[in-house]
Order: structure tokens, then sequence, then C-alpha cells
């Protein structure tokens, strides 16, 4: 039985120590199973994409199964009438996303990711103030003070922990030691994932305190007056322990989820963390570290910004380039009627489902992907790193990786059904 | 395919041709022998009075990696500006201060020039970076990897490793980069800066490694010497912007320790502390330095006024400079044990002091610099300005009258702490044909690039003579790229995409057991997910051309 080392797509850690082996069903299709270098979100991914079926799943029109030429004459002629169509979604890898672009240009379509809103949380303080950041391999060899900040570090990157912060690496000599500071309190509840050997600080913050704490420590940080009383919420000690520890620090890394600061005015978080590491920058060294790169939102936004020069969401029509996130994002776009046709495309997610909508929808989604309605058009595509080969951003913005196809299939990758949806468009 | 270009007013420098008026023959993408008698030709195009020159080449310009997508996504109140509308072969994008990939081709080939390389392709971003050149139309790409702040490098050098293995290591990094040359910035001062050092000058010592810029600089000249590879090492040297920065240029050029060494944005390093505000030109000390030196060469990195996005790798220095960052953000990034970047916006006003005498200093260096085969046309793209201004700063070097009109508009500093005014070069078009064309190709070993001479690459560009040589270079009556009509009179009328250049030099590939172990203790990533094999760097690329250029013998 043939077993492959593999890169996994399905967050944006993107480990490639996985072991899958690949087993030919009876009924058609490969099964795909993890032996090495899982964790619960790819156990899971494996779990229902990894059966055989999926490797051999069907277009549907009007809920039918029906051939992939069908669909794609279906598909085509529903976007050949829209005047304002939107595409959405945006799971998809470099490829796929240079694929959708050519599509976006050729329909004069809105283009937005399902995570739009959360990654504009980190985007807006990118655009109103800027960062001080670093990347996985730096943490892993240089952060002896961590800020952990939400539980996404856990949550939503499993292997996070094993893979970067647990490793006591000798590069820069002696076995790495951490300190760890846990911000608020999901970050505390989380703590059991931690290595016991790191000597930890838990604030208890609540979510919402978050940006009174970070302006708070940066005060504190420039030598500007503070009072711990008018902060009630964290106590006065801990406080002081908190900045001695930022102080101490060579090289400290503060860390988050953009998903994870779901609260109201969430940037605000985010621009006073942007400035305490600034200010801890005046004499120390400090970074950011934002985990994000799952389902693509940091690959497709990254292609978008090279070839059209802005971030999306953005609207591709009248020949023109328009960068707004307000206008353009795609709930909006949705509760204002102003699409008259929705493409969804998800090659990596099963749980990005387009939104329930009125107007007629098109779908290029993972073959497992757990649709609400039916949509007018469905065409299982293949996953990359799964189905056909592929590229994505790793959270960290700077590398990017190769993932390779693990098993045959008849499912097309999404540059094959847009160009297809192109060549009938005309 | 047979296209005739009758009649070319030919300026070729790399075959000693200046101005005269001959019949070229493009064929199959290629410069061809005319024709048998009788055979049937495609297309004729009577160039009668119109100057004709190989494609430009442009040897340091920041078109693709992440750092530049960092600046892209950072402004878009500046994009929004310059919205580039889609035409019927062109998609509509963005350009500003860091103009998308796509923006960015159309504009080089309308300008003539058809071929740029990429200055700092950081290795562990080498796939990103080929894929933004890969969204780059129309012109042929490469990029230069860094080194000189990994940790893998600055182990070695500390060890006291042989220098064999040094090369290898530099070998197996130009290959697993898919790279066309070697490049250091700030030679160990990003790595020191991880380790909160906010200055290196280049005999001091790492904080943490404790080797020295000059030894960084010695070891990797030396290497890519060894390895035969025909660039010679790019280097950004240590403390760019700073005043007084003279003496660690010098100090760089003397680290080569004569081996052939290319300095790269060199105004930004020749700044001196003389007068009442501590900053000067040293553009004579360093001009004089490059013309006894014959293992240098230089580009300029002109500024030119008005608003930019400053995106390097040098993070140390980037920080030092955020404060003066217009508008107000910025962005500073240590990388992967491997380098780091840092991404500044910025506005050169004319009535600034620095700026002012920024402008001036490098307009010294071109007109002091002698010989044109080593100085090389760059705004440092888009550092000091954008690659659009090139048209202007060519009028800035042939036009003194114009010079000088300008010198006296500007801030005073600019006439009286340079020798700008005193400077009576005028740039000829021929030279001009060095510095855009023939000496980046030779500099960079593109044997077949830069020139019109049989067999070389169809890449030719036509301009309409002109008293203003601005605007006889901002729009060319053609440009053929690989033999095909892709622009006339500066419009894009057809996209085709160009090939990736790289260097192959061979090395031991025993490095591999070294670094496969180093990669799984401290890397995030095993080493064979790191490597960038040819399949892989053209889909990257979207291009079926990867042409390998061939290194020196190895002179050991």
């Amino acid at each position: 039985m043939p077993s492959y080392t593999a890169t996994c797509p399905f967050c944006g850690l993107l480990c490639d120590d996985l072991l899958v082996e690949a087993q030919a069903a009876q009924s058609g299709g490969e099964v795909l199973r993890p032996l090495r270098g899982i964790c619960e979100r790819s156990r899971a991914a494996f779990a229902t994409l990894g059966a055989s079926d999926c490797a051999v799943a069907s277009a549907r029109t009007a809920g039918k199964p029906t051939t992939l030429e069908t669909a794609l004459e279906a598909a085509s002629a529903i976007l050949r009438e829209a005047r304002r169509p939107l595409i959405g979604g945006l799971a998809v890898d470099v490829a796929g996303m240079r694929a959708t672009l050519e599509l976006a240009r050729r329909l004069g379509a809105i283009v937005d990711h399902a995570a739009s809103r959360i990654k504009y949380r980190n985007l807006h303080v990118l655009q109103e103030a800027g960062w001080i950041t670093t990347t996985l391999a730096e943490v892993k060899n240089r952060a002896d003070l961590l800020v952990l900040v939400g539980d996404g570090w856990h949550a939503r990157f499993p292997r996070f922990v094993e893979r970067v912060i647990g490793p006591q690496t000798d590069l820069l000599g002696s076995p790495l030691t951490r300190r760890i500071i846990l911000a608020d309190e999901a970050a505390a509840a989380a703590a059991g994932a931690l290595p016991l050997q790191f000597e930890r600080l838990s604030l208890h913050a609540p979510k919402s305190a978050l940006p009174a704490l970070f302006a708070m420590l940066g005060a504190q940080a420039a030598g500007q007056p503070v009072d711990p009383a008018r902060f009630p919420v964290v106590a006065a000690d801990l406080l002081a322990q908190c900045a001695e520890w930022l102080r101490a620090a060579r090289y400290g890394v503060v860390v988050w989820a953009a998903a994870d600061l779901d609260f109201p005015h969430a940037e605000l978080a985010l621009q006073a963390l942007s400035r305490l590491l600034r200010v801890l920058n005046r004499t120390g060294r400090f970074a950011g570290l934002p985990l994000a790169g799952t389902n693509g939102d940091l690959t497709a936004n990254a292609v978008h910004t090279w070839q059209a020069g802005v971030a999306f969401p953005a609207s591709h029509a009248n020949g023109q380039i328009d960068f707004d996130p307000h206008r353009y994002a795609m709930d909006e776009v949705l509760a204002r009627r102003e699409a008259d046709c929705l493409l969804w495309i998800s090659s990596l997610s099963a749980d990005s489902a387009p939104p329930p909508c009125e107007i007629p929808t098109l779908v290029l989604g993972r073959a497992d992907i757990e649709l609400r309605n039916e949509p007018k058009v469905f065409v299982p595509v293949a996953t990359p790193g799964i189905d056909c080969d592929g590229h994505l951003l790793r959270t960290d913005k700077v590398i990017s990786l190769h993932l390779r196809r693990l098993r045959s299939g008849t499912l097309p990758s999404v540059p094959q059904v847009v160009h297809g949806l192109l060549k009938r468009l005309g | 395919m047979l296209t005739k270009l009758a009649n070319a007013v030919v300026v070729d420098p790399a075959n000693g041709v200046n101005e005269v008026v001959t019949d070229l023959f493009l064929r199959d993408g290629r410069i061809a022998p005319p024709p048998a008698e009788g055979e049937h030709v495609d297309r004729v195009y009577d160039l009668s009075g119109l100057i004709v020159m190989a494609g430009a080449i442009d040897l340091h310009t920041h078109i693709g990696g992440g750092k530049v997508n960092l600046a892209r996504a950072m402004l878009p109140e500046i994009d929004r500006r310059d919205a580039v509308p889609a035409t019927e072969v062109c998609g509509a994008c963005m350009g500003g201060a860091a103009p998308s990939t796509l923006a960015t081709g159309y504009r080089y080939a309308a300008m003539g020039y058809t071929a740029c390389f990429e200055p700092a392709m950081l290795p562990v971003n080498a796939r990103q970076a080929h894929m933004e050149m890969g969204d780059t139309p129309l012109v042929d790409k490469g990029a230069y990897a860094l080194l000189g702040n990994d940790d893998f490098f600055l182990r070695l050098l500390a060890g006291g490793a042989a220098q064999a293995e040094i090369n290898d290591y530099v070998g197996w990094t130009l290959h697993a980069s898919q790279a066309m040359a070697i490049k250091v910035v700030n030679a160990g001062g990003i790595s020191a800066f991880k380790f909160n050092q906010r200055k290196l000058d280049v005999d001091d010592p790492h904080p943490h490694y404790r080797v020295s810029p000059r030894q960084v600089i010695r070891s990797l000249t030396r290497a890519v010497h060894e390895l035969g590879v025909p660039h010679p090492l790019h280097v950004h040297a240590s403390n760019l912007g700073v005043p007084g920065n003279v003496e660690s240029t010098l100090a760089t050029i003397d680290a080569a320790e004569g081996r052939p060494i290319h300095l790269t944005h060199v105004q930004f390093h020749s700044y001196g502390t003389e007068g009442e505000r501590k900053f000067s030109s040293a553009a004579q000390r360093i001009a004089e330095a490059v013309n006894r030196a014959p293992n240098v060469s230089v580009d300029v990195g002109q500024i030119i006024f008005g608003q930019t996005v400053t995106a390097s790798a040098d993070s140390m220095l980037q920080h030092r400079n955020a404060r003066h960052a217009r508008p107000h953000k910025w962005v500073v990034m240590d990388i992967e044990c491997d380098s780091g970047c840092g991404v500044v916006p910025f506005r050169y006003r004319d009535k600034d002091f620095v700026n002012a005498l920024q402008w001036a200093i490098g307009l010294e260096l071109f007109l002091l610099v002698r010989d044109p085969w080593r100085v090389f046309l760059t705004t440092d793209h888009p550092n000091g300005g954008p690659f659009t201004s090139y048209p202007h700063l060519i009028k800035l070097l042939m036009d003194r009258g114009f010079r000088n009109d300008m010198l006296a508009a500007v801030h005073p500093a600019a006439a009286e702490l340079s020798s700008l005014k005193d400077l009576q070069r005028e740039y000829s078009l021929y030279e001009i044909a060095i510095m855009t064309r023939a000496a980046p190709a030779r500099i960079l070993g593109l044997h077949d690039r830069g020139h019109l001479g049989e067999g070389a690459a169809a890449d030719v560009v036509v301009y309409e003579p002109d008293r203003d040589p601005e605007r006889m270079f901002a729009r060319p009556r053609y440009v053929f790229k690989d033999g095909e009509l892709v622009v006339e009179r500066g419009e894009v009328k057809s996209v085709s995409s160009g090939s990736i250049h790289t260097v192959k030099p061979q090395f031991d590939r025993g490095i591999e057991r070294k670094l496969e172990d180093y990669f799984a203790r401290y890397h995030t990533m095993s080493m064979a997910s790191f490597k960038l094999g040819d399949d892989e760097v053209r889909e990257c690329g979207r291009t079926s051309g990867l042409i390998v250029h061939p290194c020196r013998e190895s002179p050991r």
C-alpha cells in the first residue's frame, strides 16, 4: 500500500511532516488514511474527505447528478445572464485564485473571502498603523517570552504548541526556555496544552478588556503614568509582574488568531497591540505573530493583492479595480441585494458554505462540503494537497509550500473548472 | 515568422555599433541573419530615422516577494490615485507606490524594458517571489538570493568552516531558490537586529556569532567568484542612509579584497558628516574609489521627488528610519532565521534639505563614475522612486541645462554641499544604451540579451528621436519581445509571459546531509519542502522558459 509524506492543507500551519496512506477502494476512488502528524483538525478532514467516494464525486444540477460538461454549461448560462455577480468563499490555492481572478475580470465581479471580516481586523491595523511581526522559525528558536491571546493557538492551530513553542531548541546555544503570559480567560482555559516546564502567568482578562489591557501595557512600557486601579479586571500585582516579564524578555512574541477577537471593535485591541509592540521595540525586541492562513484566506488575498495591487473585498466591475472593505464585504453586498448571482468557490473547506441567499448560487466545492441549500449547480473540485497539486501560503505570510496530490480520482481542479467556464463564456 | 526592421538606426554598444543604418531580421524569437534572396518576409517595418536598441534591462528593481506585497496591501490610499483601467489586452489593476505585478509588467514593457531582476529574494520566500514574477507579464525575470544574515551561514562562518563548504552552501542556495545571483543586505546586521543590536559597522562583531560584516562580505564574494557565478556579489552595504556611511561603503569595497563586487543603490551609502547639519555628499570619494577599482560596479538608486514606499530586507535600518514614514505607518519583520524586512512609505520633497542633497548625490555619482559599463541606471524601485521615472532620470543625465534648472529649484543645500553644479558631463545616447542594456547584460552573464547581434533574443525597442530624451524614452514607437510586437506608441498591444533566468553552478551535494538535519532541528519545514524544483518554478513563474546561464570555470 503506498504511503506519502504530505503537507496538510487544513490549517495555516501547513505541517509538512504527515505520512498518509492511499488505498484503492472497490467502489472506485482511493481512501486516504493519515498515519503520522495528525491533529484533531486534519483527522476530521481526512475522515470525510479521505473517503473513496469523495475522490469520484459527481457534479449536480438542481440536486441531480450530472456530468461535468452539463454542469459547466448550466453554470456558464447563469453567469452569462448575471449583471452583477459575486464570487465568494475563495478557499483556494494559488492556481485556484489565479484562475478565479481571470474569471472575476471577465465577469466584472465583486470578490470576497468567506473569512474576510476576520482577515480585515488585521488588515485594518496594517493600513492604519503597521506591525512588527515574526515567523514560525523565529518563534521556535528565539522567543523566550510568549503572550498568548485567545485559544486559537491551540483550538484553531492544533500543532502550534508541538511544532513551534514546545521544542527547546539550541540554535542559539543552550536549550531555549520560555515564559508564557496567558492574556485572557480563553488563553488560560487552554493552558493545559502547554509544556509543563514553561513558567506561566495568567492575567484572566475578559476578552472585551483586551483593548484596555494592551493600551495599559503600552502606556506602562512607554513610561507614561498609569493607574492600575482604573483597570480593575486584572489584579495590580499581576499587571506589574506582566510588565516585568515584558521588560526582561530578550525576544517576546504576542500570538493571536484574529478569528478569536470576535467582539465589537476588535480592531481597537489590535491597534493597541500594534502600539505596544512599537513601544517595546524602542529598547528591546518584540514581535507579533498573527495566526491565519486557514482555508486559503492569506493565499487568496496575496494573489489578489499582487495581481490587482490592492487587497479584497474588491470590485472588478467596469474594467476597474475598487478596494472597499465595507462596500464590497460579501454579507453587505448580499444584504443590500447588490448581487444577482453568487459563485462560491471552496476547494479547501467543507464547512465554508455559501450564506443563504435568494439569488442563483453556483458552488465549486470540496467534495464533502456541507451545503445548507442545494445550489443551482454544484461541481465537486479537487482539494489541493489531496486530489491535486497546489501552493498555499502559511500563517506567517512568508513561507508558501508545494502540496502534492495524494490520490487519483475524477475531480477537476478549480483552474480546470474555471477555465471551462471561461471557454464557454467566450 | 520572419520580420524585417528596415533602415533601422542601430545603437548597439555590445557590438560597437553607434547609430549605423541597417536592416535587422527577427526570426523565431531571435535576431537572424538576412534571409536568402527571394525568401518571403512576413512583416516589414520601415524604421527610417528611428533609433533601435536592444530591450532595456533593469538589474535592480523590487518587483516581487513578500515585502512588495505588504507594501501593496498597506497603501490603498496611494494605489487608488493611480488606477490602471482594463484594455482589450490588459487587465485592470493598480499602479501606485508599489504597483501590482500586472501594472509592473505593462509599464516596464511600455518603456522598452524587456528584463527585470528582483534583487532581494529571501530563499524562504523564493516560491512566492517566483509566483509574483510569474504574474508580471511581458518581461523576463530573475532574482538574487539573499544570504549573509541567515543563521546557517553565520554558524558556518562562526564555526570556522572551510571556504569550500561555504561555496557548497551558496551553490545549493542558488539551485534551491532558482536564483540568478547572490545578494547580501547589511551583512550580519539583519540578524544582529534580532538580538536587539541597532548598528553594526563593517568591523563590529555580530552580538552572537562574533563574526563581522567584513568577514561575511569576504567569504561571500569569494564563494560567488569561486563558483563562477557571472554576477558579482550584489551588496547592500552596512549603515544605509546613515550620515558618514561613506566609511563603511569604502570598507565594504575593501572587504572584497579585489574580487568582483557590485554595490547597489550606492547613493544611499555615499554620505559624509560635514557641514552644520552633519550631512554632506561623499559622492566624490565613492566615485574615485570606483574609478580606481575595476572589480567594483555600482547602481545608483537615484531618488525622485514624490511619494513612494521603501521596501527592504534591512529590518535594522528600516526600523531606524520608520520615524520618517509618510504616511505614518510601517511594517518590520524578522523572518525565519533567514532574513528580515521593513516597509516604510516615504515622501521625498525637493525643498527638504536631506532629500535635495540625496538627489544631488545620486546625480553626482552618475556623472563622476567614468565608465558607463560599471554604473547602472536604477532608482532602487520603489525605494528611491518608481521605475517609471527612468525617462526623466535619463533626461537629467543627458541634458545639463535641464539638470541645472532643477538644481536651482530644489533646496539650496543640493547646490551648496555637492559638486553637481560644476559637473559638465552629459551622457550620450550611446552611453545610455550601455548603462541600460549592454552593461547590465554583461554583468549578469546574459550572453544573448542586451545586444542586437545575430542569435540574440529578439527583444528590440524602436524610439523616435526627440530633442527631449524624456519624451523619447517614455514612449517607444515599437517594442518587440522575443520577436513579437508587444508595444506600439507606448501602448501594450499583446501580452506574453517572459522567461526566468537562473544560474546553476556545480557544488558538492554532500552539504545536503548537514542541511537536512539543520532543517529538521531548527526550521518549521523540511529541506525538501524548502527546495524549488525546475518544474515547480516553471509553474509558479507561468512560463516554459527557464533559462540556465553558464557559470565560468571555477578559478580554483
